[in-house]
């Protein structure tokens, strides 16, 4: 039986407390104290995207709809998002964590880690507690007063994240084999990061019903009847502080979706929205210097049906125009009565110059009409020129918040 | 929903510059009706980058709104582009 990893917590993880309503409220002093809502758009059937404090203790959940929202809240004051600011946030939180260790990874717009296994003496020489004090400070120094976080320390990323999502919000927590069966025993399985209803449901048709029977499984039965494959000895490790989590991912696709701001737009503006997808998503994609070959569509009708379809090229794109084609081909066949469209290109591969084929003049011709479209955009703002067919849809489909990935901010 | 109102007012701004972490900070401004405003605090000061432009965007209050002041760093001028003097119910 494998023990709990011993070894000092060197792992931080740093979340920003409702990070987007928390900085609306820093930059708009007569916010503090209220119930705040973010929303992308003001309409009365937008998401929440993040709910302040305030809001959350009324019982507002991130996702619901404004309108159930103000049942539970009437006072709330819904405000759209406002990318820039968050983007800021981010890259002076980046710029803090950077100070103690270059080994920092951001998860999300609004949470990073700090390992400070390779850091300097002088950092490592220091007490983490003291240091993740001195981080909150800053934050509040640097950014605003109002700024808070909490903070998770532990042997791995897994656990320092579990001990940051406690004693919301302003927490701070260290997480080690000494406290981790009290942590454990007050927590439900759903709360463990990675753990959603299908998991859970594994883990209950063994009788694994709280996070300390699954910390006490063994490991076969986690590999073999839980989980059925290596992911079951990941889980076991995870659970004793073991590393399992240290590592990068490429781009596997790169998307966007929409929710159509009025149910009544006719097939040819539906058709607008989404060339504005496929000239947002061309745009990302040339951000980090890749090509596409697949490209895949998805509608959600207002009965809650999804539809999708996609298509694989022999050879890999990256304009606009083709993106947009190629989606548009697809969308043939899309339902009516939509009420959400989405799109992301996949098979995703390096630009590479040399990969011409019997079209290269073709490929070549578009590949500097893209570059000096983008050129003109780096330099004069983006959608400084895109297609007369966006001109419309331009006030609707603006950037909104990256959830999960960082690549882009 | 709320009470913001979005302009694009040119104000004039005296705006202190110093070390540390707000390097320029907005104390008051004149609106075009000639009111002044004398800033209590500066919320938070983002980048807007444009293109090669920045527009610096000041949130700030008087303690009775919120006022949203962007500074064109190209061209050295101010503009005051929202104003939220009280917040009702959504």
């Amino acid at each position: 039986m494998k023990q709990h990893n011993l070894e000092r917590p060197l792992i931080m993880h740093i979340d920003l407390n409702s990070c987007f309503a928390t900085v609306e409220q820093q930059a708009r002093p007569m916010l503090r104290g209220k119930p705040v809502a973010i929303v992308n758009r003001r309409t009365e059937h937008t998401a929440i995207v993040t709910a302040s404090y305030e809001a959350k203790a009324k019982g507002v959940k991130v996702g619901m709809k404004l309108r159930e929202a103000r049942a539970l809240c009437p006072g709330i004051i819904a405000l759209e998002s406002d990318p820039s600011k968050y983007r800021y946030v981010y890259h002076k939180l980046l710029d803090i964590m950077r100070d103690y260790s270059a080994h920092v990874t951001m998860k999300s717009i609004d949470e990073g880690v700090i390992d400070f296994h390779h850091t300097s003496a002088d950092v490592r020489g220091r007490d983490l507690v003291e240091i993740a004090h001195e981080i909150k400070r800053r934050l509040r120094e640097e950014i605003g007063v109002w700024m808070r976080c909490n903070i998770g320390i532990a042997p791995n990323r897994f656990l320092a994240k579990t001990a940051a999502g406690l004693n919301k919000p302003d927490g701070l927590n260290v997480l080690t084999s000494h406290n981790i069966r009290t942590v454990l025993g007050e927590l439900r399985l759903i709360d463990l990061t990675g753990i959603a209803e299908r998991n859970q449901r594994r883990l209950n048709a063994v009788g694994i019903y709280t996070p300390l029977q699954f910390l006490d499984a063994d490991v076969v039965t986690l590999q073999r009847m839980v989980f059925k494959s290596v992911v079951g000895r990941w889980w076991y490790d995870r659970l004793r502080g073991w590393e399992v989590d240290d590592v990068s991912s490429d781009v596997k696709r790169v998307g966007r979706q929409y929710v159509l701001e009025r149910f009544d737009l006719s097939y040819e503006e539906i058709l607008g929205r989404l060339h504005h997808l496929c000239e947002s998503v061309g745009w990302r994609l040339r951000s980090q210097y890749k090509s596409a070959r697949g490209v895949y569509v998805y509608g959600k009708t207002r009965e809650r049906q999804y539809w999708h379809s996609s298509t694989l090229s022999s050879l890999p794109f990256s304009s606009d125009k083709t993106i947009y084609i190629l989606a548009r081909q697809l969308f043939e066949q899309a339902p009516d009565q939509l009420k959400e469209i989405g799109i992301h290109v996949y098979a995703i591969e390096p630009i590479i110059d040399q990969q011409l084929s019997l079209f290269s003049d073709q490929i070549v011709r578009e590949r500097q009409v893209t570059g000096a479209i983008d050129t003109l955009n780096r330099r004069f703002g983006e959608r400084t020129v895109h297609s007369a067919h966006t001109l419309a849809s331009g006030l609707y489909v603006s950037q909104k918040i990256p959830f999960g990935s960082t690549r882009y901010l | 929903m709320n009470d913001e109102t979005f302009l694009q007012e040119r104000v004039e701004v005296i705006a202190r510059f110093s070390q540390g972490h707000q390097p320029c900070y907005p104390v008051r401004f004149r609106r075009a009706s000639g009111r002044e405003i004398e800033v209590s605090e500066l919320g938070l000061r983002h980048p807007l980058p444009t293109g090669n432009k920045t527009i610096h965007i000041f949130d700030v209050t008087d303690g009775g709104a919120d006022y949203r002041l962007e500074f064109d760093s190209e061209r050295l001028i101010w503009h005051l582009t929202m104003e939220a003097d009280h917040y009702e119910a959504a």
